[in-house]
């Protein structure tokens, strides 16, 4: 069976959507709804991908453990945190912000359609833990899409016509 | 039994010198007590309650007795204000009004209409805000319209929107009386509303008292009266109200033939507050489960249940979900809709009630739903311009992504209504320094040099209450009118007339080439709103200014089916959540993230109210080793919002002189702080200097009022500590209502010097 390969995908998936939920809220600070909320949904997807911990066991597969060097990060962290703070009065962040904010559609959809490879095979597996951990997970990458979504739309406007 | 009327005139005079009595009411908070303005010598001489309003019975409270006084204010300004080589100088109003549409026609030639925005007030009559709406949304186009209802009752608007599909509080303050069981969350009603207190108190102290659950950090005098008080952490609520929930549920306090007749939602909230067994909430709000335990049997046992929240649950994290679940509570005990059961989403302002309906608040008018096509379209047929001009691609932009707007130079023009930003927005230095920019045209229409004023680069100075007609609405949706006593002083003009005039200069034009605002009286631009509103939730359409002249007072909806008004909404339990009626299509409560028409179809609410729920998260700014303590700010009974006016009626501000910092007993002693020590309190963003109060506080929280800020040491911020509550608070808001957090941010507490003798200027009397 290579449900333990669905779910090492499903799960770098999650990783690399928290990492890039921690940069753009750093790189974007000075819009504090998307600091605030990336920073949530990080948690949300490093959540995901430990709750798929037991699961990528039970089927014989190993979790690649892709976290960066911690004090790099918190380095890395810092210098795009001043960056957002010293380009805050910028007209050109409001084009960063939406560069971003489709970066991180497309790693959401990349996840969510993960989800759904994932519990196709769990109902196929007649994995029924794994088939409510999608219930769960999957809904909240659901609302993280449409949490950019709505953000774009709400950006959209002002940076592309109100320059 | 005689009825008690209360009555405040100016020293040395009697009824019987007075020379007329005008009708109006009370606009220094959201109650809206019937009042008549005593004159005397065209001059406002005072106030009298009016005996024959449901609302009060001829009671008024200390602000409503006295707040008059800051119309016959020395320091009114009377003439137009323009910033001269660095400073603001006296001028005409053609020089004045000539900047403002100069600058507006360069702005909408360079860079369209979204490089302007327009950030108003709960102070103002419904007649101004619908002339600002239309001036706004169809005249410039711009999306960017907002009010300071974003930080006093977006969550109110809101989680009605969510629950019931529009705003509109169901209830009536009647409920108070036939109610069994009172619960406050967050909601300081013996500061905010006296008068309601009073019929609380009436209640509490009479036969037949009802119980009565407290939620709130201090030991207010509603917590203080209280069966169950809990005194939970900031921040909270969630974790609370989940826990509440799972108990009725647990318990079969649940009346499952209302929710599955009435409700959508059930099942996704059961999946979430079953996580919540009161030992988890308990550990989270930091009070016992014990007390969880009891108020919710105390809940699931009512009646006749009466549920309320303002700002403590409104400015506090995870603001509309909170919100929301206190609506849940009533719904899932299927108490609303009749005598003694509602949810009251209270207000702050006095009349923020109508910046919400006239669309001056992001929202769009008489309710209409900015994401239905149809809706946009009737908005447009009623202005007579094509629906295209009016912006409708995304909900109206809230106050503080506006300001991030003028921070970042995409707004160029930002023009300020009877509001204080400089003292009532979060994080204060940002604030300033974002009104202080060379490259943003600053607009402020006030009737005092307030410290956003003195940052302006135009001021116009305007007519305030008791000199000019108009009507408003108060939480209970009763809607008064507001008679003219005086003439305003010197120069100064309403609101309306302002607006008028402004949009006269522009030659903003509807579809036909005819003046875009087709009225110049106030009852002119009502009896155009009230049309827009037939058959919305929010009728006006059978009232008139004769009608609230005769009958003092009238609750909206006002129809054919209801001429004299309905008490309450959703009697037949039929909500406005039709998909082709309904407000808003509703967000998911976590994120914000805004439902589409198909996903709101979807959910098939079709007139039943619809439960939701979030799970709690922590709140973003938590205590640390540098800044241990959590501040929460607020209000005393005898001042409003940032002392504008209260600040300027003697008695009001002997009663409250001076800011103060109040802390518990246990976190005085540990930081070797004093009743009257002068101490600092310092945020990661800014400092203040205040006298200390020993108060009956939870341990952890410090408590300062937001009222104080500069104008009376004649400046726009601080030279060294501030004053102000706001120079420590934080810019984060809620995801859903975009309500700025006041009740959650980290700070350290130093001693200054000791009280030698003083006492902190905090009044005795309340809490």
């Amino acid at each position: 069976m290579r449900l333990a390969k669905g779910i090492s995908q499903l799960h770098q998936a999650e990783k690399d959507l928290a990492d890039e939920y921690g940069r753009v809220a750093d790189r974007h600070a000075v819009e504090h709804d998307v600091y605030h909320m990336c920073h949530l949904l990080a948690a949300q997807c490093e959540s995901h991908a430990e709750r798929l911990g037991p699961f990528a066991e039970r089927y014989g597969g190993k979790l690649r453990d892709v976290d960066a060097p911690e004090l790099w990060e918190s380095f890395m962290g810092t210098v795009r945190r001043k960056n957002a703070e010293l380009l805050g009065r910028s007209k050109h962040t409001g084009l960063l912000l939406l560069r971003d904010l489709r970066q991180l559609y497309l790693l959401a959809a990349e996840t969510e359609i993960n989800w759904w490879m994932v519990r196709q095979a769990a109902m196929a597996a007649r994995d029924s833990e794994l088939a409510e951990l999608f219930e769960t997970c999957h809904e909240e990458t659901c609302n993280q899409l449409k949490w950019i979504k709505t953000k774009v739309k709400e950006a959209s406007a002002q940076v592309l016509v109100g320059g | 039994m005689a009825v008690r009327v209360d009555l405040q005139l100016e020293e040395g005079l009697g009824e019987q010198d007075v020379d007329r009595w005008v009708q109006s009411a009370c606009v220094l908070c959201s109650h809206g007590c019937g009042m008549d303005i005593a004159v005397k010598n065209d001059r406002i001489v005072g106030v009298r309650g009016r005996a024959e309003d449901r609302i009060n019975r001829g009671r008024l409270g200390p602000k409503g007795l006295y707040g008059w006084q800051a119309n016959n204010a020395a320091d009114r300004l009377t003439r137009p204000l323009i910033r001269r080589d660095g400073e603001l100088v006296e001028t005409d109003w053609d020089t004045a009004l000539g900047a403002v549409v100069e600058r507006s026609r360069q702005l909408l030639a360079t860079q369209g209409p979204l490089a302007m925005a327009f950030y108003t007030t709960g102070q103002l009559f419904l007649e101004e805000y619908y002339t600002q709406a239309v001036i706004g949304m169809a005249g410039i186009g711009t999306p960017h319209m907002d009010g300071n209802t974003r930080l006093c009752t977006a969550t109110a608007d809101q989680a009605l929107k969510e629950s019931f599909g529009s705003d509109g509080d169901p209830g009536c303050y009647e409920d108070i009386n036939d109610c069994d069981t009172l619960f406050l969350v967050g909601h300081n009603v013996a500061e905010t509303q006296t008068v309601m207190w009073m019929r609380m108190l009436d209640r509490l102290h009479g036969p037949d008292r009802p119980r009565l659950v407290v939620v709130d950090p201090r030991a207010t005098p509603a917590a203080r009266e209280a069966d169950v008080h809990l005194a939970i952490r900031n921040g909270t609520n969630l974790a609370l109200l989940n826990g509440i929930q799972h108990e009725l549920i647990a318990n079969g306090w649940v009346d499952h033939g209302f929710v599955d007749a009435h409700t959508v939602g059930f099942d996704q909230i059961r999946k979430i507050v079953t996580q919540y067994p009161p030992e988890r909430a308990a550990a989270i709000c930091g009070v016992p489960a014990t007390q969880i335990h009891e108020a919710a049997r105390v809940v699931g046992t009512a009646r006749r249940l009466v549920s309320t929240c303002l700002q403590g649950v409104y400015q506090s994290h995870q603001a509309t979900a909170s919100a929301v679940a206190i609506n849940n509570l009533n719904l899932l005990r299927g108490m609303i809709g009749r005598p003694g059961c509602t949810v009251f989403q209270m207000n702050g302002q006095p009349t923020a009630q109508n910046t919400r309906e006239c669309g001056a608040n992001g929202d769009m008018p008489a309710f209409l739903n900015w994401q239905n096509p149809n809706h946009i379209e009737q908005l447009a047929r009623h202005w007579n311009v094509d629906p295209s001009v009016i912006p409708h691609w995304f909900r109206h932009t809230h106050a503080m992504q506006i300001f991030r707007y003028c921070e970042e130079g995409a707004i160029r023009l930002l023009w300020i209504s009877g509001t204080n930003p400089a003292v009532s927005l979060p994080e204060l230095a940002r604030i300033r320094s974002i009104l202080a920019q060379e490259r943003l045209f600053v607009v402020v229409q006030d009737a005092f040099l307030t410290e956003t004023a003195r940052l302006a680069d135009v001021v116009l100075p305007t007519a305030l209450w008791g000199e000019k007609t108009g009507t408003f609405t108060n939480a209970d949706r009763t809607v008064h009118l507001s008679e003219q006593a005086v003439d305003p002083p010197g120069e100064a003009r309403t609101d309306l007339e302002i607006w008028i005039e402004y949009a006269r200069r522009m030659n903003l034009q509807d579809a036909d080439g005819q003046p875009l605002v087709k009225w110049s009286a106030p009852e002119e631009a009502f009896d155009h709103f009230k049309r827009l509103t037939q058959g919305r939730p929010c009728d006006y359409s059978g009232m008139s200014y004769d009608k609230l002249r005769t009958q003092g007072q009238i609750q909206w909806p006002c129809n054919d089916q209801h001429p004299d008004g309905a008490q309450r909404l959703y009697e037949d339990l039929v909500f406005n959540t039709d998909p082709d009626d309904c407000e808003e299509y509703g967000h998911d409560l976590t994120t914000g993230a805004g439902n589409e028409e198909k996903d709101y179809r979807a959910l098939n609410p079709a007139g039943r109210a619809i439960l939701k729920a979030a799970d709690y998260s922590p709140p973003h700014e938590l205590p640390t080793e540098d800044y241990p303590l959590l501040l929460t700010t607020g209000r005393t009974v005898y001042h409003f919002h940032t002392r504008t006016k209260t600040g300027r009626s003697r008695r009001l501000q002997e009663a409250a002189p001076e800011v103060w910092v109040e802390v518990s007993a246990t976190d005085a002693e540990r930081l070797g702080i004093g009743e009257g020590d002068l101490v600092r309190a310092e945020s990661r963003r800014g400092s203040l200097q205040g006298r200390a109060r020993i108060g009956d506080i939870r341990r952890g929280v410090v408590f300062v009022p937001f009222h104080y800020g500069y104008w009376d040491r004649q400046a726009s911020g601080p030279d060294g500590d501030g004053r102000a509550a706001n120079e420590l608070t934080v810019s984060d808001w809620d995801p859903v209502s975009k309500q700025p957090y006041f009740k959650v941010a980290a700070v350290r507490l130093v001693r200054v010097e000791p009280a030698d003798g003083q006492q902190a200027p905090a009044p005795e009397v309340t809490a």
